[in-house]
């Protein structure tokens, strides 16, 4: 192999992640393995946010030389499945520990075809390249709740291969002959015969840019869920290759209330026209209006029957269905903060209040008949407009416990509830 | 271990003032003093004597046979009937007819005698919300032969006593002619839910049909059936996995005397059970005794409003969401075991009354105790009023939009417009493109839908175009819209 692919071998490293999860009402741990791969002298190491999520208490990451040094959560993107890791690096120098890293490699310039090497830690197989070829370089796959629950692949399309990759390789390098990193591996089709798919390195590139800058890379939203206007055409009396179609405007988004309604087609942005003829036509313009800073103020052409006519949007930022997490051991009940996303999904009125996620059973949430899905509205009378709310009632009843009344919506309906020490 | 099924629990969910599906449904009988039954009861009668009582008791039941016409089936259907009166007119439980077919789909109902093949006509006079029985009235040629059960009701209401041995009817298959069967047990249980139950130790009588004393006097009315736990072992599970058996054809569960006697006289006026008092206050749910002594309320029965539905009744009156409710018209709410009970007593408070009534709700709003007086409306157009129509090229009916279906969708109601995927025929173009039961269809081909009779022309003039290759709808679907093309 090249000079390069050897060098690249020694920047893939195996990570272990402790991670706390919510789902039994207490703090459990699970473990799990992936894989990385080193990007700079200062120790960053790039990897799948279904690897290393916040939730993650501990990062291990063992480099080439089988050495293991701990490693701390840099910022992740759920939305393109990516997230960035630092390495111990006092720890490594105390310790005269070495490792190379790698180079990324422009993924625009992959053709179907070409040969390419997965290179991870399948089934806690650690430094294990696998080969195949680039299947596809532009597929379009998005999921509402493929990272861990977290929405991916709105924004991106993914490079498929066929190169092996089995559960493991998951943040581990997709690379050229020559060790250049041209993607991150991320999922594949269980039970499929090699279609696994990763994450192009320019995506890639943009995101690590943010995340070492800001932590967080911060998206642009107006509303608007696109559909491919493949066959439909001529019933928009349209010509080939233009426009895209609304599917959908979420509720109270900037695009509802600018008027913009399912049905319309969009067919300029800002004057720059889209094509939204193909599903993986989608991404990119998602990521056009994505990529703006939040308060942008955008043109939105669009077509309505036969009048064609220009909106006024301003973005807003861009919300996970998922809010944050937090559980009350005494209670046996873990909890998600409601978010915009998740209440208008549900059709909430607004969205206070918390879903409860788990429950410990024997615990005074599960015995007073608390269930997973129930939004939490009330408790001691107060509304539950953020999760200080609850966390000081709950502090109270740890301090001196009391009876706490609790108001609970289950598919609409209200119950009282009563926690009793 | 034994529980019910369907017709009992499930039905205290039918959200207030809106018709529920109700197969036991209960006044409230008050506590009838055990002393008092002990007096009336009835005096020993020779065993001997049941062949008698059996014959003559015979004849006040009946099989009813009806087929369900949907777009694309004809199906078949059973229950088992109770004759009320001299004019043939017989009451069928709630479950005897699926909810979700409307008067117009019930086609050919016949009336069996037991035991007799030969049938006669039928027909279908609609259902009581505040029952749940569906009327039927049998042709004239066989009423001389049929016996009403208020013949074989005592002078002075009997309930029942725990362990005492009664009998009733069952019947068997169509195949068999419906033969008729003797059932016999012994109550094992009395609850109020709301209604009083009295429940026996297994089956004594084919759901809808009566049960008796060893006097003969009618006791009680089979509700439907338990469901039964079990545990099945068999080779490949040795640990035994839990199945649950419902006997559909008998049933232990009677609603006593009571509580059939005195509404017998809701022979529906029109076949959708009109007038029909309306609240409008959706989501009751009970207070369990841990939160009502939290609140104050020891000792008392309490509902909570979820929410009081927009243009209602409840609204006009002054209900609002959240409301507690206490008291109707100045008469505390009772408390009952399983609490969920309580909904169902509200609920049929309601449907006791009519349009124009009024009732007064005690209510505990925060800290506060204040009255809500409620002039009861008239239900708005129902699901099973709204008008349909079946596209058979295109592959779905439309159904009108109603006042339930924007409840539902939470919408508002001034914003109804759009017509409801009520049904879709599976494999059809509609299926193809991704329709599903229950979609708004708020576009058709671009344009909005405003009434439904305008959707209804536009349908039918797309579906007999056979020049026509494609129809575009906008669909939405819980809080989310969709572009369908329809291949035609």
């Amino acid at each position: 192999m090249s000079r390069g692919f050897n060098k690249l071998l020694d920047a893939v490293v195996r990570i272990d992640v402790r991670e706390f999860e919510f789902e039994a009402g207490a703090r459990h741990f699970a473990s799990s393995i992936g894989s990385g791969v080193i990007l700079s002298d200062d120790g960053l190491v790039l990897t799948n946010a279904h690897v290393a999520s916040p939730r993650a208490v501990e990062i291990s990451v063992t480099l080439a030389s089988l050495e293991r040094v701990r490693a701390t959560l840099v910022g992740w993107d759920h939305w393109t499945d990516l997230a960035l890791l630092r390495l111990d690096l006092a720890d490594i120098q105390r310790r005269g520990l070495k490792f190379t890293h790698a180079e990324f490699g422009d993924s625009a310039k992959l053709s179907v075809g070409e040969t390419v090497f997965a290179v991870g830690t399948p089934y806690g197989l650690t430094r294990t390249a696998t080969r195949g070829i680039i299947s596809n370089n532009d597929r379009y796959f998005e999921d509402a709740r493929g990272v861990n629950g977290y929405e991916t692949g709105t924004f991106n399309t993914w490079l498929q291969t066929d190169a092996a990759i089995n559960p493991g390789n998951s943040g581990g390098p997709l690379v050229t002959e020559d060790g250049r990193v041209v993607g991150i591996n991320a999922r594949a089709y269980a039970g499929a015969d090699n279609l696994g798919f990763a994450i192009p390195a320019n995506i890639a590139k943009r995101v690590v840019d943010s995340l070492v800058r800001n932590g967080t890379l911060v998206r642009s939203y107006i509303g608007l869920v696109p559909r491919e206007l493949q066959d439909l055409e001529s019933f928009y009396a349209l010509s080939l290759n233009t426009g895209l179609l609304i599917n959908n405007v979420d509720r109270d988004s900037p695009a509802a209330r600018a008027g913009i309604r399912a049905g319309d087609v969009l067919l300029a942005i800002n004057g720059v026209k889209v094509d939204g003829r193909f599903p993986e036509q989608l991404p990119p313009i998602q990521n056009l209006i994505a990529s703006q800073p939040v308060g942008t103020v955008l043109k939105l052409t669009m077509k309505r029957g036969a009048e064609t006519r220009d909106y006024t949007v301003v973005t807003e930022k861009l919300e996970s269905r998922i809010g944050e997490e937090w559980e009350f051991e005494k209670w046996g009940l873990s909890v998600r903060k409601v978010s915009r996303t998740f209440a208008r999904e549900n059709q909430l009125p607004d969205s206070a209040g918390v879903l409860v996620i788990g429950v410990q059973p024997g615990f005074p949430a599960g015995v007073t008949g608390i269930s997973n899905g129930d939004i939490i509205s009330k408790v001691n009378q107060q509304p539950v407009e953020s999760l200080d709310v609850i966390k000081r009632v709950y502090a109270s009843y740890d301090a001196k416990p009391e009876p706490v009344l609790v108001e609970v919506l289950r598919n609409r309906q209200i119950s009282l509830y009563v926690l009793k020490p | 271990m034994k529980f019910f099924l369907g017709n009992v629990f499930s039905l205290f969910n039918a959200p207030l003032g809106r018709r529920g599906f109700v197969g036991a449904r209960a006044a409230s009988l008050g506590l009838l003093p055990t002393l008092m039954t002990l007096a009336i009861f009835p005096p020993q009668v020779r065993a001997d004597d049941l062949p008698a009582l059996w014959a003559e008791r015979v004849k006040s039941v009946v099989a009813v046979e009806y087929y369900v016409e949907t777009e694309i089936e004809r199906r078949p259907s059973v229950a088992y009937g109770t004759v009320i009166d001299d004019k043939g007119t017989i009451i069928l439980p709630s479950v005897a007819v699926n909810p979700r077919a409307t008067p117009a789909q019930l086609k050919d109902f016949k009336v069996y005698r037991p035991g007799n093949p030969v049938s006669v006509a039928g027909e279908y006079l609609g259902q009581d919300a505040l029952t749940g029985w569906h009327f039927v009235r049998a042709a004239e040629s066989i009423r001389s032969e049929l016996v009403p059960i208020t013949k074989f009701a005592a002078k002075t209401p009997v309930e029942p006593a725990l362990a005492e041995e009664i009998w009733g009817i069952g019947l068997r298959n169509k195949d068999e002619d419906f033969l008729p069967y003797l059932l016999s047990s012994r109550i094992a249980l009395k609850q109020r839910l709301p209604q009083q139950m009295a429940i026996a130790q297994q089956e004594v009588a084919g759901p809808g049909l009566p049960a008796f004393n060893r006097a003969g006097e009618f006791i009680g009315l089979a509700a439907s059936s338990f469901g039964q736990n079990y545990l099945q072992f068999s080779r490949d599970d040795r640990g035994g996995a839990p199945v649950i058996l419902v006997n559909v054809e008998e049933s232990g569960a009677l609603l006593v005397a009571d509580e059939v006697l005195p509404y017998l006289g809701r022979i529906p006026q029109n076949i959708f059970g009109r007038p029909l008092a309306w609240l409008g206050a959706y989501g009751l749910e009970p207070v369990d005794p841990d939160v009502a002594k939290f609140l104050k309320l020891d000792g008392q029965s309490a509902v909570v409003v979820s929410e009081v539905l927009e243009g209602s009744p409840a609204e006009a009156g002054g209900l609002k969401d959240r409301d507690i409710l206490l008291a109707i018209d100045g008469k505390p709410l009772p408390r009952f075991r399983p609490d969920r009970a309580v909904v169902e007593y509200v609920g049929r408070e309601i449907q006791k009354r009519r349009p124009g009534d009024a009732i007064t709700f005690a209510v505990l709003r925060g800290e506060a105790r204040v009255n809500a007086k409620i002039t009861l409306g008239d239900q708005p157009k129902l699901l099973n009023e709204a008008e349909r129509k079946y596209f058979d090229r295109i592959g779905f009916t439309a159904r009108e939009f109603v006042y339930d279906d924007a409840v539902a969708r939470r919408a508002k109601t001034g914003d109804a417009a759009g017509v409801i995927a009520h049904f879709v025929k599976p494999n059809s173009p509609a299926a193809t493109a991704g329709l599903r039961i229950d979609d708004w269809i708020k576009e058709i081909d671009g344009s909005e839908v405003k009434t439904f009779a305008a959707a209804a022309t536009q349908l039918a003039t797309i579906d007999s175009d056979r020049a026509r290759s494609e129809t575009v709808l906008l669909v939405s679907r819980g809080a989310e819209t969709a572009v369908l093309r329809v291949k035609l």
